[in-house]
């Protein structure tokens, strides 16, 4: 997989940088911080292989469940009447099935509603071939993925915001996922945490300096 | 707008089935707490008796109380959102 590393002031700039080296979008790569400072940002920004995921009819056949669920929202989009290719992502836990194709934005919906209520549908329709807990994430032309990479850096900025104030950051309303991501993109930073206030579907991230523990 | 207040509270409802299935951890809901969400929906006198969006929540409501996986609650849920659609659009 190709990646470059990229510096800069800020993050922004960092990953600026090294999609320039890439010639790439923002849309098609994956960034991994690899340091911060006040005065420095370092990152490793990686394009994600879309030609790695199977394509139509020839899907992982090391994962049953997996190519049952794809199947599955194959033919859900077909009774839909949309044209769409379908596929397996590869290496991901837990399963997740890619949908690609032209003008998908009404597969999406408003604020990924209809892509979330597709979701929900194939995880019922599969039912008890999931073991317990288990679920498969469906995602329209990477939007969920870009949506965490997206809320990532919101959070990484305004972790460096924090460390530079002092004073706590409260975020736009987000989706449970999106502040999961949020939670999982701050939890090893030693100086800043990250906790929810208010009610669904106005809850909101807070992003404020750490607490020290009390013994 | 009619209908509005109705989509909101039914979007609402959604949400907390949502966070229960994508598990954010930062909240601890119970099922009373998306019971009372859906109720709050019922309670709307701009759902009509009889309509399919009452159905379908009153449906969402007994999957609720029967324990039914959070996915199984929210489809039932989108589908009284895809009714209060259709009912807004055809009056």
């Amino acid at each position: 997989m190709k990646s470059a590393e990229g510096r800069g002031r800020t993050l922004d700039e960092a990953v600026d940088a090294a999609l320039i080296e890439l010639g790439e979008s923002r849309r098609n790569v994956d960034v991994r911080v690899m340091s911060e400072s006040p005065g420095e940002t370092v990152v490793e920004v990686t394009v994600i292989d879309h030609s790695v995921a199977p394509v139509i009819g020839t899907a992982a056949p090391a994962n049953g469940k997996a190519e049952t669920a794809r199947s599955l929202v194959e033919g859900l989009l077909k009774h839909m009447g949309v044209r769409a290719q379908v596929t397996v992502r590869t290496a991901a836990d837990p399963i997740t099935i890619d949908i690609s194709g032209r003008d998908l934005g009404a597969l999406i919906g408003w604020r990924g509603e209809t892509l979330r209520a597709l979701q929900s549908v194939t995880n019922v329709m599969l039912g008890k071939q999931l073991a317990e807990g288990e679920r498969v994430i469906v995602d329209v032309e990477r939007y969920r993925q870009r949506r965490e990479h997206t809320v990532r850096e919101i959070a990484l900025r305004a972790a460096r915001q924090v460390k530079m104030t002092g004073d706590a950051i409260t975020l736009d309303a987000m989706q449970a996922f999106e502040r999961r991501a949020i939670h999982l993109a701050l939890q090893d930073d030693p100086d800043v945490g990250s906790s929810s206030i208010g009610e669904e579907p106005d809850r909101r991230v807070v992003v404020g300096p750490r607490k020290p523990e009390t013994s | 707008m009619p209908g509005r207040a109705a989509a909101e509270r039914i979007r609402k409802a959604i949400a907390l089935v949502n966070a229960v299935a994508d598990g954010a951890g930062d909240e601890d809901l119970t099922p009373t707490e998306i019971a009372e969400a859906i109720r709050d929906c019922l309670e709307l006198s701009e759902i009509e008796q009889g309509s399919n969006v009452r159905k379908y929540l009153g449906e969402a409501l007994d999957a609720v109380s029967d324990g039914m996986p959070a996915d199984f609650v929210a489809m039932t849920l989108y589908a009284a959102l895809g009714a209060l659609g259709e009912s807004r659009s055809g009056s």
